[in-house]
This record gives C-alpha cells, sequence and structure tokens, in this order.
C-alpha cells in the first residue's frame, strides 16, 4: 500500500486504507466457482438447468452494470441478447461454425447495437427511456418475426459449432464440455467486470446513478459515459444471448422476447443491484424456483406468474437490496454478536 | 377513385375507433404518472379486470352491455382506492424502478388471478342488437359497433373535459398536476386529489377494458401486458400529465397503427414503435408535454 | 479593473414569459471577492446557471478570459475552470465524504474513464483528496457517507468539492444556507480562507456575511443589475435602501 501524504489523522488514514483495498478479493468470492464446479460433479442430472443459470448470470451482469451501477433503468435488454444470439447463430449457419469468433462477433454487433441505440436513446431519462428501450425490443422482435426467411422465425435455424481451439467439442446433449465453456466464458467476463466497477470508470457510474446534476457540476459528460457504459454491457449481453444458443445449437424469435427483459430485470432486484454478486443469487433463485414452481404445481396454471409476482412485491416492499442485502445484514448481526 | 375512399374511411373509422379506446384506457395513467409521478404499469390490469367484469356480468348474469360498462367502472374505481392508499403512496418517494417493478409484480399477480377464475382462452360477449351488424354510411358500409365506440368515445372526451375545465374539483386536479407545491400552499389537499383522481382513471381505464372485448378480440389475461406497450407510448408521446396530448397522441397512434397493419398485414405491428421512436427522440418531453 | 476572468454580455434569460434575467452586462475580475445581494425570486441562481451552462441563455453571451463559452457545454466549462455550489445540497448522498471528493478530482486529473486499475490504487487522486480533506476540516468525516452528515457538515462538502476541481472561478450560492446561525461561520470562515488567486462570486442574503467578505457587490433586482460597486457606494445606494425597505428585510 502506497503511503498517501497528509493523510495524518485516524480517520483519513483509514478512509485511504478503505480504498485502496476495497477492490481486494474476499475468500467467500471463490464460493460460487466452487458451487458451480460441484454442481458440474455431483448433480449431472442438473447440468441444463446449471448451464442456463450460468448465462443468466452473464447476462444479469450486464444489466447490473447499467442499473445497478449507472441508474439506467431499461426493459428491453434482450434487444442485445437476441441480437448476439442470432449473429453467431446465423454465422454458424453459414459457414463460420467456430464458438469463439460466434462470441467476438455477438459482442460487436450487440456493442455497435448498443451504440447506435444508447446515443438517441440516452438523451431521455424515467419513464420515456423506458418505454423506448422497451420499444427499441418489441420491434426487433417484430423484424425478426417479419424476416422469417432470415430468421427461421418460431422454429427458429439450427445450426452446429465447430470444436472450440479445433479441439474440443460444445457438446449440446450432455452439458459437459459445454458447461466448462459457458462457466470459463462466465469467469472471464465476470473478472472483466469486476475490474472495470473497482477502477475509477466503475466509481464514476455509481456518481452517475447518485446523482446527474452532480456529475454535470463536476465536469463529467454524463451522456458519453452513459453511452459508453451501455456499449459495454450492450457487448456482454451480446456474449450471454451467444453462449445462449451455442450451447443448444437453435436460435428462434424467442431470444428477442419482451419477458426476457423483464425476467432479467428481476433478476438483479432479486439478487440486489449494483454488487454483481446480486446477479449470481437472482438469477440462481429465480431460475430454480421457476423450475421448482412448474415441477411441483405444474404449468397449466399460471403458478409461476403468481410466485414471481408475489416475491417481487415483497422484494421491493421489504428487501429493497435484495437478497443480497438480507446476507449482508445477517452477516452485520453475526459479526456483532461476536464481538 | 371509389376504392380509395373506400379505403381511406375504413382507416379512419376502424383507426378512430381504436384511438378512442386507447384514449380512455390511457388517460388514466397519464394523469397518474404526471400528477403523482408514479409510473403504475399495472394499469393495463384495472384495465383488464373491467373487461372480464363487464364479461362476466353481460354473459353471466344478462345484465345490458351499457349497465355492465357502467358497473365495472364503480366496481373497479373503487376497488382501486385501497390500492392507492395502501401501496401505491408508500412508493411516491421512491425511485421510477422500484414503482416499476412493485407494479409489474402487481401484473403478474393480476394475470395468474384472472387465469385462475377464467381460463386462459379469450372471452368474448354477444352484444346487444342495436350493435350488431354493420350500418351503410352511404360512402361506405362500417360494422356499428365500430361507429357507437366513435361516438362513445366522443362522448366520454367531452364529458371529461368539461368535468376538469368547469367543475370546482377538475379545477384542483388541474391545478395539483400543474404545480403540486403551488396547490397545497392553496389549501387543496392532494392526498385527496390523487386519491379520486387515481380511482376515476382506474375506472377510465376498466371502462375502456369493457368498451375494447369487441375490438380487441375478446379479453385474456395477457391483456395485462400486451397492451400495457401501446398504453405507455400514448402516455409518452402524449406527454406525461397532459390530457390534451395524450388525446392526440391516442388519435394519432390509433390511426397510424390500424395503417400500417392494414397496408402492411406482414409488418405492419413495427410502425407505431418506429413513430414513437422518432417523436419521442425529437420531443423527449412528448409531443404537447412541458419542456 | 484588470481584464475580467468572466463576463457577460447582454445576457437574457426567459422563462415563457417572465424574463428573468434581464439584460445582464456583469464582469467578475480574476481572484474578486463578488457578491450578488437581490430579494427571492431575483433571479441570481439562475444567473449562476447561466455561467456554469446548466442553462442555456435566450440571448447574449459569456465570456470566459476574454473568450466565448456561451455554446460551451457545462461539463467543458468545468474543465476549464468555473466551479460552483449549489444553493440546495446536491451531493452523492449515498457515498462517503471522501469518495465524493474522489470522483471530483479523478475528473479534473482525466482518469474517470480508465477501467483497469482499482480505483484507490491512484495516488495523485488520494493525495488529492485528502489535501481538501485537510483544508475543510473534514477529516473526521472521511468514511461518513453525506446522508448522515449534518445539514451543517454536508454545506462544507459542497465547498469541498467545487475546491477539489482547482477552479480559477468559483460561484457559491448561498453556502451558509438552510445552517443554524450557530453554525455558518465555519462555512464562512472556509470562504474567507479560499485561495486569493480564485476568483470568487458569492451569492448571499446576510448582509453582515456580504459586507465583511465583498469587495465589489452587485445588485439584482427582478433580473436585472440594479446597482453595481464597492460596499460603501452600495450601502449609500437610495435606490437599493428602497428595494430592500420595501421588500422587507431578509433573513
Ligand atoms: N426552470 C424554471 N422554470 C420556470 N421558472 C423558473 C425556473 N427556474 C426559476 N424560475 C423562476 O425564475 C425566478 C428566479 O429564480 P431564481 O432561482 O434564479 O431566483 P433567486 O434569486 O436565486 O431566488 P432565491 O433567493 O429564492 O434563491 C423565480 O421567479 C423562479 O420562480
Ligand atoms: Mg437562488
Amino acid at each position: 500500500m502506497t503511503a498517501i501524504t497528509g493523510a495524518d489523522t485516524a480517520a483519513t488514514a483509514e478512509a485511504v486504507k478503505f480504498l485502496q483495498t476495497r477492490h481486494r478479493f474476499h475468500w467467500a468470492e471463490v464460493l460460487p466457482w466452487v458451487i458451480a464446479i460441484a454442481v458440474f460433479y455431483l448433480l449431472p442430472g442438473y447440468r441444463l438447468l446449471a448451464t442456463q443459470i450460468l448465462v443468466m448470470i452473464l447476462f444479469a451482469l450486464s444489466l447490473d452494470l447499467i442499473v445497478g451501477y449507472a441508474g439506467i433503468i431499461s426493459l428491453g435488454h434482450t434487444a442485445f441478447f437476441g441480437t448476439g444470439a442470432y449473429i453467431t447463430a446465423l454465422l454458424a449457419a453459414n459457414n463460420i461454425p467456430d464458438p469463439l469468433i460466434g462470441l467476438v462477433a455477438a459482442a460487436i454487433g450487440a456493442a455497435v447495437l448498443g451504440f447506435l441505440s444508447g446515443w438517441v436513446l440516452l438523451r431521455t431519462a424515467g419513464l420515456t427511456l423506458l418505454v423506448l428501450t422497451m420499444a427499441v425490443t418489441i420491434m426487433l422482435g417484430e423484424l425478426a418475426n417479419d424476416f422469417d426467411e432470415i430468421t427461421g422465425g418460431f422454429d427458429g435455424i439450427n445450426f452446429t459449432n465447430s470444436e472450440i481451439f479445433g479441439l474440443i467439442e460444445i457438446d449440446q446433449l450432455w452439458y459437459t464440455s459445454s458447461y466448462i465453456y459457458v462457466l470459463v466464458v462466465l469467469f472471464l467476463s465476470f473478472l472483466l467486470i469486476r475490474t472495470i466497477v473497482h477502477a475509477p470508470f466503475g466509481r464514476m457510474l455509481i456518481g452517475i446513478r447518485e446523482n446527474t446534476k452532480r456529475m454535470s457540476a463536476i465536469g463529467t459528460p454524463v451522456h458519453q459515459r452513459q453511452v459508453l457504459v451501455y456499449v459495454i454491457s450492450a457487448a456482454i449481453a451480446g456474449i450471454a444471448g451467444a453462449l445462449w444458443v451455442q450451447v443448444q445449437g437453435n436460435v428462434t424469435t424467442g431470444v428477442y422476447a419482451f419477458e426476457l427483459s423483464g425476467d432479467v430485470l428481476i433478476m438483479i432486484i432479486l439478487g440486489g443491484t449494483g454488487r454483481l454478486y446480486g446477479a449470481f443469487i437472482g438469477a440462481t433463485v429465480f431460475k430454480i424456483l421457476e423450475s421448482l414452481t412448474e415441477q411441483i404445481l405444474g404449468t397449466n396454471q399460471p403458478y409461476w406468474q403468481l410466485t414471481i409476482g408475489i416475491v417481487l412485491i415483497l422484494t421491493v416492499l421489504f428487501a429493497r437490496r435484495g437478497l443480497y442485502g438480507i446476507f449482508e445484514d445477517i452477516g452485520e448481526k453475526w459479526k456483532d454478536r461476536s464481538q | 377513385m371509389s376504392s380509395f375512399l373506400n379505403e381511406i374511411s375504413t382507416v379512419l373509422v376502424f383507426g378512430l375507433a381504436y384511438a378512442m379506446l386507447l384514449f380512455i384506457i390511457s388517460v388514466g395513467l397519464s394523469i397518474t404518472m404526471g400528477l403523482m409521478g408514479f409510473a403504475n404499469l399495472a394499469h393495463g390490469s384495472f384495465a383488464m379486470a373491467g373487461g372480464y367484469v363487464t364479461v362476466t356480468l353481460v354473459s353471466q348474469m344478462n345484465v345490458p352491455f351499457a349497465v355492465a360498462l357502467l358497473i365495472a367502472f364503480i366496481v373497479v374505481a373503487f376497488l382501486s382506492i385501497p390500492f392507492e392508499r395502501f401501496l401505491y403512496r408508500h412508493l411516491y418517494r421512491r425511485p421510477e424502478l422500484d414503482q416499476v417493478l412493485l407494479t409489474i409484480g402487481l401484473v403478474f399477480v393480476s394475470i395468474a388471478g384472472v387465469t385462475f377464475i377464467w381460463g386462459p382462452d379469450p372471452h368474448l360477449i354477444l352484444m346487444p342488437e342495436y350493435l350488431q351488424g354493420s350500418i351503410n354510411l352511404g360512402f361506405n358500409i362500417f360494422p356499428k359497433y365500430r361507429i357507437f365506440m366513435i361516438v362513445a368515445g366522443a362522448v366520454i372526451v367531452a364529458g371529461l373535459f368539461y368535468g376538469l375545465e368547469r367543475t370546482s374539483i377538475g379545477a384542483k386536479i388541474r391545478a395539483a398536476v400543474d404545480n403540486r407545491r403551488m396547490a397545497e400552499s392553496c389549501g387543496i389537499n392532494t392526498g385527496r386529489i390523487f386519491t379520486w383522481t387515481f380511482a376515476l382513471g382506474s375506472g377510465m381505464a376498466a371502462l375502456g377494458g369493457g368498451l375494447g372485448i369487441q375490438i380487441l378480440g375478446g379479453i385474456k389475461p395477457v391483456f395485462a401486458f400486451e397492451y400495457l406497450v401501446i398504453f405507455l407510448i400514448v402516455v409518452a408521446v402524449g406527454g406525461l400529465g397532459n390530457i390534451r396530448g395524450t388525446f392526440f397522441a391516442a388519435l394519432i397512434l390509433g390511426i397510424i397503427d390500424f395503417a400500417g397493419k392494414f397496408y402492411f398485414p406482414e409488418g405492419g405491428a413495427f410502425v407505431i414503435f418506429a413513430v414513437t421512436i422518432l417523436v419521442l427522440l425529437i420531443r423527449p418531453q412528448g409531443l404537447f408535454g412541458k419542456a | 479593473m484588470s481584464k475580467p476572468i468572466l463576463e457577460t454580455r447582454d445576457l437574457a434569460k426567459n422563462f415563457g414569459a417572465l424574463a428573468v434575467t434581464d439584460n445582464v452586462n456583469f464582469a467578475l475580475a480574476p481572484g474578486a471577492r463578488h457578491a450578488i445581494i437581490g430579494p427571492n425570486g431575483a433571479g441570481k441562481t439562475t444567473l449562476i446557471n447561466l455561467l456554469t451552462g446548466a442553462l442555456s441563455p435566450s440571448s447574449g453571451s459569456v465570456y470566459l478570459a476574454g473568450g466565448d463559452i456561451t455554446g460551451m457545454a457545462e461539463y467543458q466549462r468545468v474543465k476549464n475552470g468555473i466551479a460552483r455550489t449549489f444553493q440546495i445540497n446536491t451531493l452523492f448522498m449515498g457515498l462517503s465524504v471522501i469518495e465524493n471528493l474522489y470522483l471530483a478530482i479523478s475528473e479534473r486529473m482525466g482518469v474517470a474513464t480508465s477501467l483497469v486499475r482499482p480505483a484507490g490504487k491512484d495516488s495523485a487522486v488520494m493525495e488529492e483528496a485528502v489535501r481538501i480533506l485537510n483544508i475543510l476540516k473534514l477529516e473526521e468525516d472521511s468514511l461518513t457517507e453525506i446522508h448522515e452528515l449534518p445539514y451543517g457538515r454536508q454545506r462544507l462538502v459542497e465547498i469541498a468539492i467545487a475546491l477539489a476541481l482547482d477552479p480559477k472561478v468559483l460561484l457559491l450560492d448561498e453556502p451558509a444556507a438552510g445552517v443554524p446561525t450557530t453554525e455558518s461561520h465555519i462555512i464562512l470562515d472556509a470562504v474567507d480562507s479560499l485561495p486569493k488567486d480564485i476568483a470568487v462570486l458569492i451569492i448571499e442574503h446576510d448582509m453582515d456575511v456580504v459586507f465583511r467578505f465583498a469587495e465589489r457587490i452587485t445588485v439584482l433586482v427582478r433580473g436585472a443589475i440594479l446597482a453595481e460597486g464597492s460596499p460603501d457606494d452600495i450601502a449609500a445606494n437610495e435606490e437599493v435602501q428602497a428595494v430592500y425597505l420595501g421588500e422587507g428585510s431578509h433573513d
């Protein structure tokens, strides 16, 4: 740790130390990865669900960057997920089946869409922004349905991936190598996102979330920065979309489903926004709750909608910091008692 | 030439009928957002409730259609009061995101609720005789119901504007929308105004839900989500809290939407979104909103 | 008077039919201690918003060190040396005091878009943050989140953020507003001890403060400049007295 001149009082020294060490890894941060690996070995029957959860975590992380950190509300994040998915699938179906090329192309394509839409949309805020993000997504969904010769419509298109580095095949049946593949991509993306949010850029995003007016008054070109984070977030959402279809070998216009935008927003709210691990908790709980509800109560009645509706209402009213916030509170209490 | 006239009049009449419906439902949403600053995404659920009340009254209890609409209006208006009093009120000062999420939660619950009771399939009602069939206006033949919808819409719009412009309650509402703090310092109890306005808006939505059964191909659970986007678009394009703006936005979007679907059966649904994006990019505060 | 650092020419702003800034020709000298006074609603805050670029004028222009900045965005003006405080606290409420300063300093030093290096690792930014904390004696509250601070301490953070921007021109909009008089001296002391090379423009209702602090006073009434001069000139000006007696005294 570098010594800072002038930090002479205990309070300033403590503050400096806090900021200098905040990015360090906590031991508990290995937990998600240990769990993910344990699931792979111990619960092979749940690998499909677990793979979906891993992809949704990545998608939720991308949304958390704009909602949780930068305070940009969007109900249209599937625009990027879907675009990433289609770019990858269309490449693979047209003789460019390399999955890594697919990921990169998805990221770039989604980023371009993020730039174009973000540049214009982010001039607005609040309800107008909400409506516009919804409109863009629904419009893309309509277009995908209209151009069904290209997109395959509701039936979709099937494709096969080539081997990664010419060595590892993404198996679409048993979710062995494909599970690992998704896990590795998630891990690398997460490291990237974690670095970003602890860098000055991430702090700056929080500033925009906390007070846009003050941000302008300290010399921040707020709109440019919002567009920048929107582009980054879109690229990551594009990667998530690409993964989603790569492991299935199939894409349908469902990847543009507006409902998915709502679902992923609910995931980060449920887990807790602006704290990265909220996305892990939220996506996991959401998907498990969904599959449990459907297994136990069936799908012929809307039990799942009832459940998620009630969960959402309770979260907003009583646990605004999400499940992660609840864990934090419990942790604090525990610490207080043991002291 | 006459086929051109035919087309144009069809688009105008059908579009106008749809526009009236959009206005009747959206106006309450616009007021909630403008007056209370509350993003009520569950507004479509209140409209849906009105639809189901109407369906039940007409097909199971043989209540005349017009009476059923009136009852739907009253029932939903009163049912909405506890929502405003006990739920929404806590979130007026919370961030928009919280309001959005809470009301999305309500939409989910409402969809589940009506599916449990009425099932997932669309419900239609048998219209009274005077609204069945077509009417020949000389240059073209139109379904009677569309004409009725336009007339009923016009009457409701006129009544609403009269109420807002000429009655003391209306004056208070307008004052509260324009400047809440000023209204409060003039001794207007904005809390009570909020409640009654909210109830009125929800009642209007319910009325729209009942009137729309015929036009929208029956009432079904997904209604609350499916049309929410359109209502939000109308409100945003019209300018939050701007009643006149909401009316013109409904008019423009209703006709454009119908024209889009009429002329481009394939991709027409997307015309309205393109128009919305264009309008809001040029005027983010809406066509008639305050800058 | 030396060449003004900040200047307006025929500056006007209308809200609808209301002329809130009415052809204002105003000049701030380098290193000035300048006060603007005027009744409530005179358009003082609006003038500051026009100077910072938070609002764009209906007509007229603004010059910084002789260059026309009328069309320049707010954030660009900050980078060119104009900093301001807000009449009503406009802070990052959920962040600690040091993080509030951190944001301002990292933006000023051009590292705010850095994506890789952990935020706290930039010693230059941290040292500057600590320096400002020390200047305003906010050390003890370094890690306190703004919403946990009493309003008076928050007012100090307003000034601290502005100072952290290393301004050439500092615009203070009623820095002691909302602070009990028993505590306002802390804020006014801070204002008194601002570096001499910064041109300071202060809006203030308390005449004692104005006459103690200002070397020059501008009186704004209904958007227009009614009088300008040294404190003695203003104290002796009958028109000004009429406005202040006519409209009642101020808090
Ligand atoms: N955005 C706005 N839209 C319409 N009118 C405004 C706006 N901002 C300010 N005004 C009006 O302009 C006038 C001047 O406001 P301003 O805040 O500049 O006054 P002020 O001199 O700072 O007053 P105070 O001493 O109360 O702070 C007031 O009548 C105010 O109501
Ligand atoms: Mg002021």
